[in-house]
């Protein structure tokens, strides 16, 4: 149990976003602490999307507070945030198709270009397929490439936290577990991972917390085992 | 046979003309995501600024030409705000009404041109920029420092903006916006900075299509912006809009077609012969001919 | 009557049935500028008509509007369901080519133009007085005719397709249609009316058919409200007067006052002055409450 001592990185507070009529997000608040694997767990709808694109700055929200590192940034625009050390591997679009590989890593260090080198190098180690086919177009590589290379992207802006919107899918589940394989070893290097899910069974068990959002609230919160032990969330999110 | 490598020459150097500016537009199209009309206006514009300065300096052209290229810059700079304005659409760019914006943006400068510099007559460039004695004579080619230096500069300032597009953080940005400016924004790239990078560069673009057709033509005359206006805006919707390539093909083409039919049959049917031939083509594929970004 | 009261209700007149024949086809987004050309087109072909063929004037008016709606529904084949800069362009493409051809027909008077043309009706009074007449009926059956089309299956179905083109066509809207009906019937208003304007000068010349024509009618249309056939009526008649009475050193300048104006009202105020809602208001006072009305009057007075 994180103890009341340390500073969440990510503090969302209250939160309420709304696309013209309709509330997507209300009253949501959470916390991520570092070091941690947070899952939010929800159906399609759910709100995870705009939710996880609220704090990285792409909506202003009506109401309600996001800090990040100490700093309120509700409303700032997404590149100061990214300069910040968050970002958004998002669902289905973290990538150029296209563009090449390589362009697309450089395009993750728009705005950390100073250490580009190192990270791309970094990048590679973690990935090597993606230096294997770093010249090749981005709609030429297969899904779990694809979503590998969005991964990669996002590490090139040296993030403190990452955000990752349903990195499941479309992928095959062999694949997926490839993935959370990855997002569980970036964690053990120190990363923050805030993720969504729909399919909530994999992400909570390499999760440390969860929280679980029905129709843009938080239903639920507590430890991964907790939840994975809940009969509600057992029945409606832990299918098969 | 010779009327016909004298008219290529001609074509293709007015081609490069025609290139740059589509370029320019799609451009602004790709990255500021406006369709800017009015922007082969914007260069005639110029092209009077570097008459105007070259008058007052006593024909130095470094300054004349210079002078072009930054009253070229402002102008877009300036109009960014007002296109900014005018896109937004509950979260969608409404890029129709920047085509209405850049008309009206349009009207204004001709009107001016046609009140103020000159008092709305035609102006004439001096011989130092636009020499119309030839450089190489054989038989009934002869090639003129103009036609040299536009098929020149045309050639390197494509390439340059091929090498900013493909080899430069700028540019990457600006081919992320081009495929998909909400991915783009997502990923943390400031698209507002980005856009206006667009219209500066747009404005280099066409500072310096101003100073190549200056050195053509030899002259500018008000009504110069919307005759060259609709043959680029032809040009580009043939093409596809946003299709660079494609602007690249069809501008040239579209050079060496005007110049073979100035060259064969009376000028005065020219232009319409080639408006005919750009309107049927524009009926029969609206999207263009190499698919369109819209 | 007096002559610059002729001129000035007559251009009026014409101001406002060209902003409609614009108004119809925007009503789907799309700028038709081909109607400018159809004005030329029609105008000289009746002037030539009426004056080396001696037809009756009536039968040229005719003509003007069938070449008009001809020409549109043709061209309509190919860009009913274009996208908006496709129509502005063609209309453009057009334009030009009416105007390189025109120059260099001496049957149509080329650069220099028709003149001379014969008064109807036999002396210059009556002249005046059936163009006049002819406008003004026009206006008003026009104006029927575009406001019942506003508030028919189609007028919605157009409404749909200006918001979300996509949306409108899942809906079962035949985009092509709707687009190729509008262009047409505003190709036909343009034809006929490029007619009668010549006639008011009872003369044909290029500089009546330019791209600063272009832009007034579509100043009219943005200034006055795109979204209701109001807008234009009212704009029309302003936009044109009022410069009427400026210095001839600020009249010179009027493109330019235009073109800021357009702007200006693109930024701050983007649906016009007259807008759907503004004239709902109006006719709920017109049409309302009889208590509410006589409350009101009885506080005025």
């Amino acid at each position: 149990m994180p103890s009341d001592a340390r500073e969440a990185l990510l503090s969302v507070d209250h939160l309420s976003v709304s696309y013209g009529h309709v509330n997507a997000v209300k009253d949501v608040s959470l916390e991520v602490f570092p070091g941690e694997i947070v899952v939010l767990i929800g159906a399609n709808g759910a709100g995870k999307t705009t939710l996880l694109e609220s704090v990285l700055g792409i909506n202003a929200p009506r109401s309600g507070s996001i800090v990040f590192a100490g700093r309120q940034i509700g409303g700032v625009a997404a590149d100061h945030n990214v300069r910040a050390g968050l970002c958004l591997v998002p669902e289905g679009r973290g990538v150029f198709a296209s563009m090449n590989v390589l362009d697309n890593l450089l395009l993750g260090a728009h705005n950390n270009m100073r250490n580009v080198q190192s990270s791309l190098r970094r990048v590679f180690e973690w990935f090597p397929i993606l230096q294997k086919r770093r010249k090749q177009i981005a709609r030429t590589l297969s899904g779990g490439e694809r979503q590998m290379l969005a991964i990669g992207r996002a590490l090139m802006s040296a993030p403190r936290l990452i955000m990752v919107d349903e990195p499941s899918l479309g992928l095959a589940p062999i694949v997926v577990n490839d993935i959370l394989a990855i997002l569980k070893k970036l964690n053990s290097e120190g990363y923050t991972i805030l993720l969504s899910e729909q399919n909530a069974n994999k992400a909570l068990k390499c999760a440390h917390r969860g929280y679980v959002l029905e129709t843009g609230s938080v239903a639920l919160s507590g430890s991964a085992e907790r939840l994975l032990t809940d009969p509600g969330v057992r029945e409606a999110y832990l299918g098969a | 046979m010779q009327v016909f490598v004298a008219q290529l020459i001609n074509g293709l150097s007015l081609g490069s003309i025609y290139v740059l500016l589509v370029t320019g537009f799609n451009l602004l199209l790709l990255v500021a995501m406006i369709i800017h009309f009015s922007y082969p206006q914007v260069v005639v514009f110029s092209m009077y600024i570097i008459w105007v300065v070259l008058q007052l300096t006593g024909n130095n052209l470094f300054l004349g030409i210079a002078a072009g290229v930054v009253s070229s810059i402002c102008l877009n700079l300036l109009s960014a705000p007002l296109f900014q304005k005018v896109m937004r659409k509950r979260g969608e760019v409404d890029i129709n009404s920047t085509m209405v914006l850049s008309l009206g943006i349009g009207m204004i400068i001709t009107d001016v041109l046609s009140h103020t510099f000159n008092k709305g007559l035609p102006v004439a460039f001096p011989d130092q920029l636009a020499s119309v004695t030839p450089l190489l004579r054989v038989g009934l080619i002869s090639v003129q420092v103009g036609q040299v230096w536009s098929l020149g500069v045309g050639f390197v300032a494509v390439s340059a903006i091929f090498l900013i597009l493909y080899r430069t953080r700028p540019g990457r940005a600006f081919r992320a916006i081009a495929e998909d400016p909400n991915g783009a924004r997502l990923v943390g790239i400031p698209i507002l900075r980005t856009g206006l990078a667009s219209y500066a560069l747009s404005g280099v673009l066409g500072g310096v299509t101003a100073v190549l057709l200056a050195m053509v033509l030899g002259s500018a005359s008000p009504g110069l912006g919307e005759q060259v206006a609709h043959k680029v805006l032809a040009v580009s919707i043939i093409a596809g809009l946003g299709n660079l390539a494609g602007g690249l093909v069809v501008g040239l083409a579209l050079g060496v077609l005007e110049a073979i039919v100035q060259g064969y049959i009376s000028g005065t049917w020219s232009n319409a012969i080639a408006f005919v031939i750009l309107l049927i083509v524009i009926l029969a594929r609206p999207r263009g001919l190499f698919g369109s970004k819209l | 009557m007096p002559l610059p009261l002729y001129y000035y209700l007559s251009i009026t007149a014409v101001n406002i049935l060209m902003s409609w024949a614009l108004y119809l086809p925007y009503r789907v987004a799309h700028l038709h500028f081909l109607t400018v050309a159809n004005m030329a087109i029609s105008g000289y072909t009746a002037g030539y008509l009426v004056m080396s063929l001696h037809v009756p004037f009536g039968w040229a008016l005719v003509v003007g509007f069938a070449l008009g709606g001809l020409i549109g529904w043709a061209v309509s084949i190919f860009i009913g369901d274009a996208p908006t800069f496709a129509v502005v362009i063609v209309g453009f493409t057009f334009i030009f080519i009416t105007r390189a051809v025109i120059q260099n027909l001496p049957a149509v008077g080329g650069p220099m133009g028709m003149f001379g043309l014969p008064n109807i009706g036999g002396s210059a009074a009556s002249h005046r007085w059936i163009i006049l007449g002819i406008l003004y009926a026009l206006v008003i059956l026009v104006g029927w005719l575009i406001h019942r089309f506003d508030n028919s299956r189609l007028g919605r179905a157009a409404s749909a397709v200006f918001v979300d083109a996509d949306l409108a066509a899942s809906l079962g809207i035949n985009r092509k249609r709707l687009g190729m009906l509008l262009q047409t019937a505003s190709c036909t208003i343009a034809g006929g009316t490029g007619v009668l304007y010549g006639f008011i000068y009872k003369s044909f010349h290029l500089d009546f058919f330019t791209f600063a024509l272009v832009g007034f009618f579509m100043i009219v249309i943005f200034v006055g409200g795109y979204a209701t056939q109001w807008g234009a009526a009212v704009a029309a008649p302003i936009l044109y007067g009022v410069p009427l009475f400026f210095p001839p050193e600020i009249q010179s300048w009027r493109i330019v006052i235009y073109g800021a104006l357009l702007i200006l009202v693109l930024v701050l105020k983007p649906e016009g002055f007259i807008t759907p809602r503004f004239v709902r208001s109006i006719e709920t006072f017109l049409s309302g409450d009889r208590k509410k009305r006589n409350i009101t009057l009885k506080e005025v007075v």
